[in-house]
């Protein structure tokens, strides 16, 4: 609209400028632009007649030219005959073999390849998404530590890992007060005709940068095999490779959170994914990684692995993943799919610390083996197709269990090494969300660590389980932003017979900037 | 017994696909849908990813869409980023090299024809705009029979034993869309105009010169505010019109406008029924043009 009335003025301007400078009532002003306004519809719909005829004189042309050209033969219109617009099309952003130009004799309608788009020709696309809330606990700000160090056997861990000292932010390193989660930026971009490429990355409220992936994939490949390498996160699961902006909740739920860190499985490896053209879709897919993670399959740093005789960390890949998705075609306005994962650390290392009563000394114990992770998920989602995402429903369930098979190397008790410990734990959580209105979305959530929570192997300890009920409503703005309210009633487990139950309230905020997105299912 | 079935079904699920038509074509909407069989014929039967009552800009990626794209050798999409909130990515996941764009197997009707509202300020404060232009190309026929024309040419290249009957299919489509212009025009002549939720059949007005009295929504994908609906109702009080809505959009504002107006409401689709050919696809043309020349004073 704005561009037209520009034109309106200008026009205005320059053909009457007596007019326009004696026109300083409004009345004026609008009846000569509607009278513009009247004289270009009109010129234009003049210039449509005419091209609608000269349409209808080049099919008559080609029709005359269809009968009379002899069988077999392709039918030829005249050179003319292409029915370009009288503008130009935009097809700046046409990328690829695009056939502009018809060549003499084949002068049929031309089409044309490639998708239009406003993004700028050579740049990557850019988005930045802006994360961060109000945060509020009913323990003085270390609620969301707390849901992350959920206990899981064997009772405490001295948090000892490197993890910590060279991947030191955390998502869930919240204050009470305001907090600034990340700004995340993603570029993606074909790279040439053989692959895509894309970059996130996580500014976070202090400022410091942390590369949350960076990976090609093929384009080209045959038989619906694609390859992925570099830092990524693994297909494993559902959630596992949603960034937290996509996340329906304004957290992690408990099962990724304990078992997997704060960023469940991201690391750098190869990704090989298999689609096989069946009736139901299939997808199959193998992933080689180094193993550098926070907790699932954790290594310890040098100088431990000296202090205490364990071996270094071995050569990568170290984690290897299968997963299979299933989707049964459920029509229009269903999906729904099914999900089967595996992973298996090759070297896991961990020290355990723990007291004595009546004594000060801290000792430690040294564990090291192998990891292993099971998970099913669940997806289902119906399109309400109300105004603004209203009577949309979703609901998404992922079950997770990790086995960590080790033995004591190093122990403060000499008779304990060489004793078997196995920890199993597993974590479920269920969240169904629902389009209450137009823009307004409400989700429920409950998630629970350690239905099984045990120790077994030469020694036999059970834990209980830690839990979580959550309630938001979401308000989708736009496309663009939406804001976010979101209450949970925890009762966590940290230490063995000791719970925290505690209120933790979110005021979250999330704005997208720069170009649409596209997310996968 | 039902495992007999089962077996059968199955058995025709895949001999189906082997002795399937010679080229498999996935259509993004019911009205691209259309124009392949208005194209094609008996020849080719597409695949439909989104059903006529679905707003493109809000939809979502599928597995099952996935799937209709893997083993596609042309996937027919309207494009200008209609559908980019999902289909770049079921074609990404699709693992199909044909279809990406670019490529032969891609085809966007957007591309083959002008579009209007090209431009602008590139200014999300103006809400969803796409400066590339308005992608609502379906609603015309002519440009439709356009578009008809240029997808004959790539099915043509794709399946060069089908030519003939891709060219003669664009050509009856043309020459049936020029026949029912001709009453449309005559018919549309004079109509007072149609308030719509959204610029999404500017494309139609424009083509048979019908004003566009306003959008409810003063900004895309924004819903209105009341005062909009207050100012519309002031701008327009007195006139003849219709207002006319998607079945995606929120029937309580295009309701309220009509009766503070006196006028008409019509909720109409934007494409045709799943199972439209070119006939199909000129009858629900016939819809609108039945709704904006309804409106007389």
């Amino acid at each position: 609209m704005r561009p037209s009335i520009l034109a309106a003025g200008l026009a205005t301007a320059l053909t009457a400028p007596a007019a326009a400078v004696q026109a300083s009532n409004e009345a004026e002003l609008a009846e000569l632009r509607s009278m513009l306004e009247q004289m270009r519809s009109q010129y234009e719909r003049r210039i449509q007649d005419l091209e609608d005829r000269l349409a209808q004189a080049e099919r008559q042309s080609a029709d005359h030219h269809t009968q009379t050209s002899a069988p077999g033969h392709a039918p030829r219109a005249p050179d003319t005959a292409r029915s370009q617009p009288m503008s130009a099309p935009t097809v700046a952003a046409n990328t690829g073999t695009a056939t502009i130009a018809p060549t003499s004799g084949a002068a049929r309608a031309t089409d044309i390849l490639g998708a239009l788009s406003s993004g700028s020709a050579f740049n990557p696309q850019i988005s930045v998404i802006l994360n961060g809330n109000y945060y509020q606990d009913g323990v003085n700000g270390t609620g969301a530590a707390l849901v992350g160090q959920a206990l899981k056997p064997p009772g405490v861990v001295h948090d000892h890992d490197h993890a910590d000292d060279d991947d030191g932010h955390a998502h869930g390193g919240l204050n009470n007060g305001f907090n600034f989660t990340e700004a995340e930026l993603s570029f993606s971009a074909t790279v040439d005709p053989y692959f895509d490429a894309v970059t996130y990355l996580a500014i976070l409220g202090d400022g410091t940068v942390h590369l949350e992936e960076a990976w090609f994939q093929t384009r080209g490949l045959p038989s619906g095999l694609r390859v992925k390498a570099g830092k990524f996160l693994s297909d494993f699961g559902y959630a596992n490779r949603q960034h937290p902006h996509a996340w329906d909740f304004a957290d992690q739920n408990l099962p990724y959170l304990n078992l997997l860190g704060e960023h469940g499985i991201q690391d750098t490896g190869v990704q090989l994914t298999w689609l096989p053209d069946l009736p139901v879709y299939t997808l199959l897919g193998v992933e080689a990684l180094q193993g550098d993670q926070e907790v699932f399959g954790t290594t310890l740093d040098g100088e431990d692995q000296e202090r205490l005789g364990l071996d270094t960390t071995e050569d990568g890949p170290r984690l290897w993943t299968l997963f299979a998705k299933f989707a049964p075609d459920l029509g229009l306005d269903q999906a729904l799919q099914l999900g089967v994962s595996y992973a298996r650390n090759t070297q896991h290392q961990e020290i355990q610390a723990h007291t004595h009563d009546l004594e000060d000394a801290i000792h430690e114990n040294a564990l090291t083996g192998d990891a292993d992770l099971w998970g099913l998920d669940l997806v289902y989602k119906y399109d309400g197709a109300g105004p603004y995402g209203q009577g949309d429903f979703k609901f998404q369930s992922e079950y997770l269990r990790s086995i960590r098979d080790l033995n004591i190397r190093a122990s403060a008790h000499p008779e304990a090494i060489g004793s078997r410990r196995i920890f199993t734990t597993d974590g479920l959580y269920a969240q169904a969300l629902y389009g209450i209105a137009p823009r307004w979305t409400a989700g429920l959530r409950y998630d629970v660590l350690g239905l099984i929570n045990r120790v077994s192997g030469d020694a036999h300890l059970d834990y209980g389980p830690s839990d979580r009920w959550t309630l938001n409503l979401t308000w989708n703005l736009s496309e663009f932003s939406q804001l976010r309210a979101q209450y949970a009633r925890n009762n966590i487990l940290v230490a063995e017979n000791e719970r925290e139950r505690f209120d933790a309230f979110y005021l979250q905020f999330l704005m997208g900037l720069g170009s649409h997105g596209a997310h996968a299912f | 017994m039902p495992f007999r079935i089962l077996i059968a079904l199955v058995g025709l699920l895949l001999t189906g696909s082997v002795l399937a038509a010679p080229l498999d074509v996935v259509a993004t909407t019911s009205s691209m849908g259309a124009l392949v069989r208005a194209v094609a014929g008996e020849r080719l039967e597409p695949t439909i990813l989104a059903g006529p009552e679905r707003d493109l800009h809000q939809l979502q990626a599928k597995p099952s869409m996935m799937r209709a794209l893997r083993g596609a050798d042309l996937v027919v999409a309207i494009g200008a980023e209609l559908e980019v909130g999902w289909l770049p990515a079921a074609i990404n996941s699709a693992a199909n090299p044909a279809i990406q764009p670019g490529q032969e197997g891609y085809f966007e009707a957007a591309a083959q024809v002008e579009l209007l509202d090209v431009g602008g300020a590139a200014d999300r404060a103006l809400g969803d705009v796409h400066t590339v232009g308005n992608p609502h190309v379906d609603l015309d026929p002519v440009r439709m029979a356009r578009i008809a024309a240029a997808l004959a040419e790539r099915l043509a290249r794709l399946d060069p034993a089908g030519a003939e009957t891709y060219r003669s299919g664009a050509n009856a489509f043309a020459h049936a869309v020029e026949r029912r212009v001709t009453d449309w025009r005559a018919r549309l002549a004079g109509a007072p105009g149609v308030l719509l939720y959204h610029r999404d059949a500017v494309y139609l007005l424009d083509r048979f010169d019908v004003p566009l009295l306003g959008t409810i929504e003063s900004i895309p994908g924004v819903p209105p505010s009341g005062q909009d609906l207050l100012e519309l109702t002031n701008t327009l009080k007195g006139r003849a019109g219709v207002v006319i809505y998607a079945p995606y959009q929120p029937p309580q504002a295009p309701a309220k406008l009509a009766r503070d107006l006196g006028w008409r409401v019509e909720r109409l689709p934007l494409a045709p029924p799943l199972d439209a050919d070119g006939t199909g696809y000129l009858d629900h043309i016939e819809r609108w043009v039945d709704a904006i020349a309804a409106a007389r004073p």
